[in-house]
Order: structure tokens, then C-alpha cells, then sequence
């Protein structure tokens, strides 16, 4: 083995370290959290960062040829079909769960949100008017 | 060599985070969780047959990887509209008990 291969070693196996790092991240965060819609969270990571690490390390064990290209397409179309995915069974678990209130906070209007944040952003603004007021 | 020892040591780690998956599947209270932990051991059986590629060699090997994740995007898909229509379904039979809904077939749930 010569030295670019020793180097191609190292920079692989410390991608595929990275992605199997990540992945039992995914799996720790899947068993700690205690909702689903939590645990999407933990589980998207490892489909997106975890998947694309650990492939990188394998292109580079790869070299230069069209295995290369064909896992930098599995890499892309992981990224675009993720989300899509995650986004489709959190509506899975809203549309069926019938006491959701119980786990997380709902609004039935979003111009409800938005007015509760603007009061509160209005309230923060006055009291640093205030406190600014103050100091000066 | 040392590739092929780098190898073995990723599928066994991987087999054994599979293992924990399936467990979490098993476990899951609702079907959104097995939906998610199903989705979770396709991309680790993704990661494994690339491996497998580039460990005997052959090419070809990742376009089944291809293939597989375009299926098990599609089985979530599809598998969380079904789970949609029969809940709304059950939810219209339950609101009118009297009018007999048996029209065959699942509501495709906005598909």
C-alpha cells in the first residue's frame, strides 16, 4: 500500500466512523425521547447526516469510478425523499391521534400564533425601552 | 486487507443497530412509530448493501441500493395514506352509525 492509499484509508474510515456515530445517535434519541413526534426528530437526522457520511466514507474507498456516482445519487435522493417522508407521517400521527392537545400545544388558527408572538415580541421591546431608559 | 476488516466491523455494528430498530418497531405504541423505525432500518440496510458492494466487488450491487430506497420511500407513502383513509373511514362509521358505509375498497384519504 502506498501513502495515498494509507490516506484514503484514513479519511474513509473517518467518515464511516462519523456515520456510525451518528446512527447510534439516531438510536439513542429513538429510545430516549417519549413521543413520536419527537422522535421523528432523532430519526431524520440519521436518514440525511448519517447516511451521507457514511457513504462519503465509502466513495472515498471507492476511488474514482461509477460506483462513486452512483452512491452520490443514492445521497441526493435520500435528501429529497427524507423529508418528504418525515413530513408525511407526522401528518399520519396528527390526523389520527384524537387527544394530541394532551402532548403538545395546538393552535386551530396560525393568525393566532402570529398575534401571541407579536404581543410578546412588543412586550420584550418595551421592557428593553424601559430598562434602556434607565440606564441611560 | 485491512478494507475487507474495516468492512466486516461495519456490517457487524450495523447489524447489531438494526437489531435495536426492530426492537423500537416491536415496541412502538403507535404506528407512526413502527411507520419511522421501518423507515430507519431501510436507510441501515441502505448503508449495508453498499458495503457489501464494495466489499465483493461488484457494481451492481448499488443499483439495488438505488432501487430500495425508492421502495421503501413509496411503502411510507403509501402505507401512512392507507393508514389516513382507514381512520377516517372508522371516524364516518362511527358519526353515522345508521348509514351502512360499505362502499368496498379504502378512501384514498386525499391522496
Amino acid at each position: 500500500m502506498g501513502i495515498f492509499d494509507w490516506i484514503r484509508l484514513i479519511i474513509g474510515s473517518a467518515f464511516l466512523i462519523c456515520g456510525l456515530v451518528i446512527f447510534f445517535t439516531e438510536i439513542f434519541g429513538v429510545f430516549h425521547l417519549n413521543y413520536v413526534l419527537n422522535r421523528m426528530h432523532a430519526a431524520a437526522m440519521g436518514d440525511t447526516l448519517g447516511i451521507s457520511s457514511c457513504l462519503i466514507g465509502l466513495m472515498f474507498f471507492s476511488g474514482l469510478n461509477f460506483t462513486t456516482l452512483k452512491l452520490m445519487l443514492i445521497v441526493c435522493f435520500l435528501w429529497f425523499t427524507s423529508p418528504v417522508s418525515s413530513h408525511v407521517v407526522a401528518r399520519l400521527e396528527v390526523a389520527t391521534n384524537d387527544n394530541l392537545d394532551a402532548h403538545c400545544l395546538i393552535y386551530d388558527d396560525v393568525k393566532d400564533l402570529e398575534a401571541e408572538l407579536a404581543e410578546a415580541d412588543n412586550a420584550a421591546a418595551e421592557t428593553d425601552k424601559t430598562t434602556g431608559g434607565e440606564v441611560s | 486487507m485491512i478494507f475487507h476488516y474495516i468492512y466486516i466491523t461495519v456490517l457487524i455494528i450495523l447489524a447489531l443497530m438494526l437489531f435495536a430498530c426492530l426492537i423500537r418497531a416491536v415496541k412502538g405504541p403507535r404506528v407512526a412509530d413502527r411507520l419511522m423505525s421501518v423507515n430507519m432500518m431501510g436507510t441501515m440496510v441502505m448503508v449495508m448493501i453498499s458495503v457489501l458492494a464494495l466489499m465483493l466487488n461488484e457494481g451492481y450491487l448499488v443499483d439495488v441500493c438505488l432501487i430500495y430506497a425508492m421502495i421503501s420511500f413509496l411503502a411510507v407513502v403509501v402505507l401512512s395514506k392507507v393508514y389516513i383513509g382507514i381512520y377516517e373511514e372508522k371516524r364516518k362509521a362511527e358519526e353515522n352509525p345508521d348509514t351502512n358505509t360499505e362502499q368496498g375498497g379504502m378512501s384514498d384519504g386525499n391522496l
